[in-house]
């Protein structure tokens, strides 16, 4: 784990370096809020409405799709780092985790193509 | 407790140069943008302040910090001031693991040029941590309390998880001949000559790669998030000053770790014909590749800003179409490839030539399905002219 210990220390000092940036100007800048300054800029149109609205179904189902490659896709990582060299799998156990694989992949692509059919990918109505 | 000055002074160098160089690079690659610009549209561009307008950064930078500091009331405060903490944050962390100089592949007593070598995990840490800027985005997206802020943020956060997909299918097949997801690894592997850079094997897993980071960074042609036209400054609408600053900072920043990883991973490194043996064996040699990849990553960077100026922006459905109905087939496909050439031990040229084949192949299926769609809409119009005439 000694490799992380940097990782910690710099994050604690961009943590600061954020921080600093941040409240230094509120130190320095002056501050005079009126309140036509702090209306919400749309445009120069009087806000109606909160803003805070249900969103379009179609972003909620990009979520799950990217869900579900991107667990797959972290399944793959580790086989991609055990492909080749040593420790990894070996010689004659090639052929089973090639199936194993391909058997994988497509369903990926399986789902991918129902997905597809489904209409997920079309962000126009036709 | 004693204090390890041999572990702590290279950290420490480390980091002052990064935490002393991103804000600088920002500023000034702000400053060459601009000009940059004025030059492809025929102007001058900032020229007033100091010598060829160089000081305009530093002016910039003065202004940023005495500008108004502007906390709307209806904004949800304490989640406003942290997202662009939190986008700077992510931003910053994930050059962590990029090495930004020559770094040997064990890494040594001294300097080196990367803040925590020898992490196992590079690439996906990385990948790991640069997806939560989304975080970023959406959080200040919600909190600003602004309609545009949010469907900006909504935009962005789709967009963004779209394009994290082709980017590490595009990252698989370098990693499997590799056999490491360390970035020193993986550089030190290209190191024989100019034929072992693993563009050459994995053509279309680089531009899968270029495009989609291209996309992940908001740059243009992708940066449906902020679309002037549409969405005002899309989810950094409500903010001004330092805080949209940070904001700005954070999409330099990933703007620098994509640069640096194209060429890292794709374009060699550090390495270039003639230059052989460790890296730190001697200073004038540590100095020369460090040169070598400054120059490469400044090519890159002067491409990304170049490709602002020349596409126009994508509409939304077609870039999300790009994604999943381009990149991420494409990948599932260069990666099909890679698995049988690497399994049965096939020379690695063939995955050039199954590259290049599947886009071309791809690319051909895409025109003519294309070409029969246009027909189809002339034929379906013709037949209601004929109905109505």
């Amino acid at each position: 784990m000694a490799e992380y210990f940097p990782i910690l220390i710099y994050l604690v000092a961009v943590i600061g370096f954020a921080a600093v940036s941040l409240i230094m100007p509120h130190l320095v800048a002056p501050r005079k809020s009126t309140p036509v300054k702090d209306m919400p800029y749309e445009s120069g149109m009087d806000v109606h409405e909160d803003a805070r609205q249900p969103l379009d179904v179609k972003f909620y189902l990009m979520a799950i799709l990217f869900l579900v490659f991107d667990v797959e896709l972290l399944f793959l990582y580790p086989w991609a780092v055990s492909l080749k060299g040593e420790g990894g799998v070996p010689v004659d156990h090639r052929g089973p985790v090639f199936v194993v694989m391909m058997v994988f992949i497509s369903t990926l692509g399986l789902a991918y193509v129902y997905a597809w059919k489904k209409g997920v990918f079309e962000w126009r109505p036709k | 407790m004693t204090i390890d000055w041999n572990f702590l002074w290279p950290l420490g160098a480390a980091m002052v140069i990064v935490l002393g160089f991103v804000p600088v690079a920002g500023l000034y690659m702000t400053f060459i943008e601009r000009k940059l610009a004025a030059y492809v549209q025929d102007r001058v561009g900032p020229n007033r302040v100091g010598p060829l307008g160089l000081f305009q950064s530093i002016a910039d930078g003065i202004k940023i910090f005495l500008k108004e500091q502007v906390i709307p009331s209806h904004v949800h405060k304490s989640v406003y001031l942290f997202a662009p903490t939190i986008g700077l944050m992510c931003a910053m962390l994930s050059i962590a693991v990029v090495p930004y100089g020559p770094a040997n592949a064990e890494p040594g007593p001294g300097f080196r040029a990367i803040i925590a070598p020898g992490v196992d995990i590079g690439i996906l840490f990385l990948l790991a941590i640069s997806s939560l800027s989304a975080y970023g985005i959406i959080l200040g997206g919600w909190a600003s309390n602004n309609k545009y802020s949010l469907f900006g943020a909504t935009r962005a956060c789709a967009q963004f998880i779209s394009y994290e997909i082709p980017i590490g299918l595009s990252l698989l097949g370098i990693i499997a001949m590799t056999g490491s997801l360390n970035i020193e690894k993986l550089v030190a592997a290209q190191g024989d000559g100019i034929v072992n850079w693993n563009f050459w094997w994995q053509p279309l897993a680089a531009l899968i790669f270029f495009v989609a980071a291209l996309a992940e960074s908001n740059r243009l042609p992708f940066d449906l998030s902020e679309c002037e036209q549409e969405l005002v400054g899309g989810f950094h609408t409500e903010y001004s000053g330092i805080k949209f600053v940070l904001f700005a900072l954070a999409e330099y920043t990933h703007l620098v770790t994509v640069s640096f990883l194209t060429v890292l991973l794709f374009f060699g490194g550090w390495h270039f014909p003639g230059l052989t043996g460790p890296v730190d064996a001697t200073v004038a040699g540590f100095l020369i590749r460090w040169v070598v990849l400054a120059v490469k990553v400044s090519l890159v960077v002067a491409f990304i800003m170049q490709l602002r100026w020349t596409l126009p922006r994508f509409r939304y459905d077609q870039l999300m179409g790009l994604a999943w109905k381009g990149l991420i087939p494409l990948g599932i496909l260069n990666l099909l490839g890679l698995v049988i050439v690497l399994t049965f031990d096939a020379s690695r040229w063939w995955m050039t030539i199954l590259s290049v084949a599947i886009l071309v192949l791809s690319g051909m299926a895409n025109v003519t399905m294309a070409q029969k769609r246009i027909q189809r809409k002339a034929a379906s119009r013709m037949a209601m002219e004929t109905q109505y005439s």
